[in-house]
């Protein structure tokens, strides 16, 4: 009997080792990347074995670096693979809710969080626009709107269903392509979405937008529409669509830091019943703080402040706290289960002859199974961006250097950016959008 | 009698540890079989080639039946010249539309009715060689710049989806449309088309 449960828990061991803890084995990748060293983040990366059921985040972080590399093509590639996977994931697996029953929930798949899988789409979009594929752009911008409306149906409103900048930028697509109405709808849409971000996760409607709903809905001749936009943000004077198409345009996203990082929160007290351990193992978020709160973006005499445009850090945060009932859920009837079975175990060697050491020991080993195998699922795609901020800002035609200073908290310049040979063309968008990622990000583990 | 539950239990544990081992060992080991290019193999629902060469087979077909083209010949005395234009991808997917004007150009040409000119792409590296020949290739083989045939008709096109979802069932409706466009003129001489309608069903379980 001996031998036969060692197997068994020699495994489980083994098991959990490989999925304790996703977060902290990221910490070096991290490194490479605040020394802006992404091509050796990416062999990082290529070396570390993950298990077939951490694959799309394996693809989310690799396609994340190839974007961070310049590599935009390649990284549309990988974020396709991701697609792909994301989409093989879509139905239930009993065996992996099994085994979250009984293991824990790391043991699953991963397949993505709603907010993680809108801006896949959002980052094609912008490789494709990077790489001047406005056509494929428009392919993304039509699957925001896919995926959003599947997540709607989904999902209770007070959840994360609408994406405010992957709108807004779906928006700036079509009115590039001159698909007006389509552009209007979009703008509308992020609107709707940014006023409902202001409650959520404080973030405000961006002024931009303002002038783009202002601008568009006077050249559709939408004339109510444009007097109660003009009620609503107190704005007098826009460029008109007329002067806008004299003019080439200059867009610039900023991917500001790191997205917050999952960790491990452990309870392990005494079950006042039984005198024995129950362990019960949830994550939370830690946030990855950034120096930088905004950003000033100069070119040729013009100049513009980048407003924020996501946060992805309060959604994230908001997500999970969503998704916190379900996971205790989950936890404690681990917890249960796992306590009924070194119960079982416990009577087995009671009962057993009282000099069977091995029956003992073998129950000792089910009880301390239980608790190693209960580990957080700390899982989730740590190469995105803390907050993204946005500047849009109307040029002559013509061939510039970008001058970018990236603002602290009282407006001190934190970092100075410069980027040579920007083209704007007339009556075209050019698209910028850098990431940048703090010496320091992730604060030290506290001990638990 | 003794010690039942306990061995249960056992079983249950080692159960799952090899099921478990057993998964991290699947999906070794690839394997390739040949089709036929016409087989229909739906696989996720998605644009594929059946439905590239269902298009081209339709539009093949359609645009040498109809009156434009004797009309043409009759006319100028000669087989009309046409340039591949932009193919609008405005669907859902990242759709590969080379393929079907490709099926396309091929039928055309090999008709004999049609003659087909270098699309913009292409020109530049043929302009490149005759330049290139300009200065070495021998006077009898020479080939003068400025005699290039110009077309007469320009194919253009859009690929449009509509996608309904509702649950694990999906509606994708596809529809292709091509167009001839006299450059002399505007005036569209063919206009064909071709709808596919998929209803996809997604399983609600996986392994």
């Amino acid at each position: 009997m001996r031998a036969k449960l060692i197997f068994p828990l020699a495994t489980l061991a083994l098991l959990c080792s490989g999925c304790a803890s996703y977060s902290d084995s990221f910490s070096v990748i991290e490194s490479d990347m605040a020394a802006q060293r992404f091509g050796a983040a990416l062999e990082t990366l290529e070396r570390q074995r993950h298990p077939q059921r951490d694959r799309l985040l394996y693809l989310l972080n690799k396609a994340m670096l190839e974007r961070m590399n310049g590599d935009y093509a390649a990284s549309n590639r990988t974020f396709e693979a991701a697609k792909t996977r994301m989409e093989e994931l879509r139905g239930l697996s009993l065996r992996e809710q099994g085994q979250s029953l009984f293991i824990n929930d790391a043991t699953r798949s991963y397949a993505g969080e709603e907010f993680e899988q809108v801006l896949v789409h959002l980052y094609m979009a912008l490789n494709y626009l990077q790489l001047g594929e406005r056509i494929d752009a428009r392919v993304e911008a039509l699957q925001v709107d896919e995926r959003l409306r599947e997540i709607t149906q989904r999902l209770p409103e007070n959840r994360y269903t609408e994406d405010a900048l992957a709108r807004y930028l779906t928006g700036m697509i079509y009115e590039e392509l001159d698909e007006r109405s389509d552009a209007m709808i979009a703008y509308r849409k992020a609107y709707e979405a940014y006023r409902r971000y202001g409650q959520n996760y404080s973030v405000a409607v961006p002024e931009s937008l303002k002038h783009d709903l202002l601008r568009l809905s006077q050249q559709m001749g939408l004339t109510e529409e444009m007097r109660q936009y003009k009620k609503d943000f107190r704005i007098e004077r826009w460029m008109s669509a007329d002067e806008l198409a004299e003019q080439g345009e200059l867009i610039f996203l900023l991917h500001n830091g790191l997205a917050p990082i999952r960790r491990e929160h452990a309870v392990t007290v005494p079950d006042p019943a039984s005198g024995h351990i129950v362990r019960i193992a949830v994550p939370h978020y830690e946030t990855r703080p950034t120096p930088v709160t905004g950003a000033r973006v100069v070119a040729g005499g013009a100049g513009a402040q980048a407003e924020l445009a996501e946060d992805i850090n309060a959604i994230a945060v908001k997500d999970l706290e969503a998704k916190m009932p379900a996971i205790t859920a989950r936890a404690l009837a681990r917890a249960v289960l796992k306590a009924q079975m070194a119960k079982a175990a416990r009577e087995n060697a009671r009962q057993q002859n009282q000099n069977n050491a091995g029956a003992a020991v073998a129950a000792m080993a089910v009880e301390i199974a239980g608790l190693v195998t209960e580990r957080a699922d700390t899982r989730s795609w740590l190469t995105l961006p803390a907050r993204i901020h946005l500047a849009r800002l109307p040029l002559p035609p013509g061939t510039y250097t970008v001058k970018v200073d990236l603002l602290g908290d009282d407006g001190q310049i934190v970092s100075t950016q410069e980027y040579a040979n920007m083209v704007i063309r007339r009556g075209a968008k050019t698209y910028l959008s850098p990431h940048w990622i703090p010496s320091t990000v992730t604060p030290p583990r506290r001990s638990r | 009698m003794m010690g039942f539950s306990f061995r249960a239990n056992s079983r249950l544990v080692q159960a799952l540890a090899v099921s478990a081992l057993a998964l991290s060992i699947a999906g070794c080991g690839t394997s390739v079989e040949r089709m036929d290019t016409a087989e229909v193999k739906d696989l996720s629902g998605a644009w594929n080639d059946t439905d590239s060469r269902l298009v081209s087979e339709e539009m093949i077909q359609d645009v040498l039946s109809r009156d434009w083209l004797p009309e043409f010949t009759r006319k100028h005395n000669k087989k009309p010249a046409v340039i591949v234009g932009e193919v609008l991808n405005l669907s859902h997917e990242h759709v590969n539309v080379n393929t079907f004007t490709a099926d396309m150009e091929r039928a055309l040409i090999n008709s004999g009715k049609v003659q087909f000119v270098a699309s913009k792409g292409e020109r530049g590296e043929v302009r490149e060689e005759r330049k290139d020949q300009d200065i070495h290739a021998a006077e009898a083989t020479r080939k003068p710049m400025g005699q290039e045939r110009g077309a007469d008709y320009m194919l253009k096109g859009t690929i449009n989806t509509i996608i309904d979802t509702s649950g694990s069932s999906q509606v994708r409706y596809y529809q292709v449309d091509l167009t001839f466009i006299s450059l002399a003129d505007n005036v569209k001489v063919w206009v064909g088309q071709k709808k596919i309608k998929k209803l996809v069903k997604r399983g609600n379980l996986r392994y």
